[in-house]
């Protein structure tokens, strides 16, 4: 039986999430409230690939006893794992456009998201909580980057520059988007796939956190695929899953954004 | 019709070199100077706008992005198989490349910018490296090309990276202690993405790279240096850097 572990459905735990229900993949769920730092209890997390996920924290597949991570890559094992109903389909060309949708994904748009997110939503949550035993928490953490990422919630240290900067990746990733939706009706040509539901999951946030970046007037066909997803059954399973009542409030520090090249 | 722009067979160049030397597909070689700025050209910003290395022009599709170019690669040419049959294998090669290319390599090209690229091109014409830097297409190219440049990287990054660069050692070493290649029981695009990473780490890193701390590391390199797709590819190099794959000659 596949296991899932993952928090409210946004960002990177929507992912699989999507990619499980469009499949029709029965799993066993194991909801984690990242909010309380419960991603650091858990049984799983002494491998390798998920200490260092560069990910930050995401969902943890675990499958044949090995946990996974990396929401992009979890979404292609599912689909090479389990054939039926692909989600990556086309020639080699078609699926290398996937991969670089991934690639832009995670060094632009997934790092300006969780700024964005985390300072509009995160660190307020975690000022209302007690910040000393968060500290503390926060101080065990495995890795240097995982303590850097929380304490700048905590803190609230996200500069003003860093902020702009994130809603300047927000809009290359929204024309970027704008401009494939005039060629084709998704990302990567053929069907729905894996690209679309890999940027969906970023960008459905954005309205809100970028509201001037995405919204039906100036990218009415990026807002338009959007709903049409939204729409999809699967789609709304995965919604569903939330505990909230408001997933899209749903942020952890997430990738970080590049530091070289 | 096949033609590769890269510069030296190292870090992202030499990626697609070795995978398609390993697949045994005849390429066009069209080495771009990276020193000169070749890949800023003109000429070279129609093929690929963003002024990137390597592209990969096949007929009449650009492939950019070396990783990626490599799932292509495999996929769209007879030849061995360079990703395993195990759908967990191939989840493990992912994740390695994108922990490779995300985390371990900028630190390690940081430092390499620092006390290479920087000083090979730094004493050149003030004004000309001006308009070098200013005809730059990406944002973070500009920024990575000045601070190599005019030598404005701050002591607190430079660490930060050699810390990296530690991190990414140890947990290398500990994945080959479980495993002959990076993801299981064959070779694969992740090892040929780890070695045009880590080649000359052991001569670049020797306190932390070498026979007596990272054994599995230093197994693992001379293993795809014995390759002959390894040695044909490392052989294009046109200057000092590609020499220092020697370094895993005639040793233990």
């Amino acid at each position: 039986m596949l296991e899932l572990y993952h928090w409210e459905p946004n960002t990177f735990s929507l992912k699989p999430l999507i990619v499980l229900h469009e499949k029709g993949l029965e799993y066993m769920s194991h909801y984690v409230d990242f909010l309380s730092l419960e991603q650091y209890t858990l049984p799983v997390t002494s491998a390798l690939e998920v200490r260092h996920n560069p990910e930050g924290e995401g969902p943890i597949l675990v499958d044949k006893n090995v946990p996974m991570t990396e929401s992009f890559f979890i979404g292609l094992y599912l689909d090479e794992a389990y054939p039926a109903k692909p989600l990556r389909r086309g020639n080699a060309y078609a699926r290398w456009r996937t991969l670089m949708w991934a690639r832009f994904v995670n060094e632009v748009l997934a790092p300006a998201v969780s700024t964005l997110g985390c300072s509009k939503y995160l660190a307020p949550a975690l000022a209302r909580r007690d910040k000393v035993a968060l500290a503390k928490t926060i101080e065990r953490m495995p890795t240097k980057e995982q303590r850097d990422g929380w304490l700048a919630a905590l803190n609230n240290t996200y500069s003003d520059d860093l902020i702009a900067d994130s809603h300047r990746k927000v809009g290359l990733a929204v024309k970027k988007v704008e401009d494939a939706l005039a060629e084709n009706d998704w990302l990567a040509g053929e069907g729905f796939s894996l690209a679309d539901i890999d940027v969906f999951s970023l960008l459905a946030s954005v309205p809100d956190l970028s509201p001037e970046a995405l919204n039906a007037r100036v990218a009415p066909r990026t807002f338009a695929w959007l709903e049409h997803i939204k729409s999809r059954p699967a789609v709304k399973a995965a919604f569903a899953t939330s505990k909230t009542g408001k997933p899209l409030e749903a942020f952890t520090p997430g990738p970080e954004h590049s530091r070289w090249g | 019709m096949l033609t590769l722009y890269h510069w030296e067979p190292n870090a992202n160049s030499g990626k697609p070199m070795l995978a398609l030397a390993e697949k045994g597909v005849a390429f066009k070689s069209h080495y771009l100077d990276l020193l000169n700025f070749d890949q800023h050209s003109p000429d070279y910003l129609k093929i690929n706008p963003n002024g990137t290395i390597p592209a990969l022009v096949h007929d009449d599709l650009v492939l950019t992005e070396s990783t990626a170019i490599m799932e292509y690669v495999d996929e769209a040419f007879q030849g061995p198989k360079l990703m395993p049959e195990d759908p967990v294998e191939r989840w493990r090669v992912r994740w390695w490349m994108r922990f490779f290319d995300q985390y371990f390599a900028p630190s390690l090209s940081m430092i390499g910018w620092s006390v290479f690229v920087g000083p090979s091109v730094r004493d050149r014409d003030p004004a000309a490296l001006k308009a070098a830097i200013d005809r730059i297409p990406l944002k973070e190219r500009r920024i990575a090309w000045s601070k190599a440049i005019y030598n404005t990287f701050s002591p607190e990054e430079l660490e930060e990276s050699r810390r990296r660069v530690g991190v990414g050692i140890n947990c290398l070493e500990q994945a080959l202690s479980q495993r002959t290649w990076l993801a299981g029981d064959t070779y694969s695009l992740g090892d040929i993405n780890g070695f045009n990473l880590g080649y000359a780490l052991p001569l670049a890193q020797p306190q932390l790279c070498n026979d007596e701390k990272t054994p599995h590391i230093m197994r693992w390199l001379r293993a795809i240096y014995a390759r002959p797709a390894a040695k044909a590819t490392w052989a294009l190099g046109r200057t000092q850097m590609a020499q220092r794959i020697k370094f895993l000659e005639g040793q233990s």
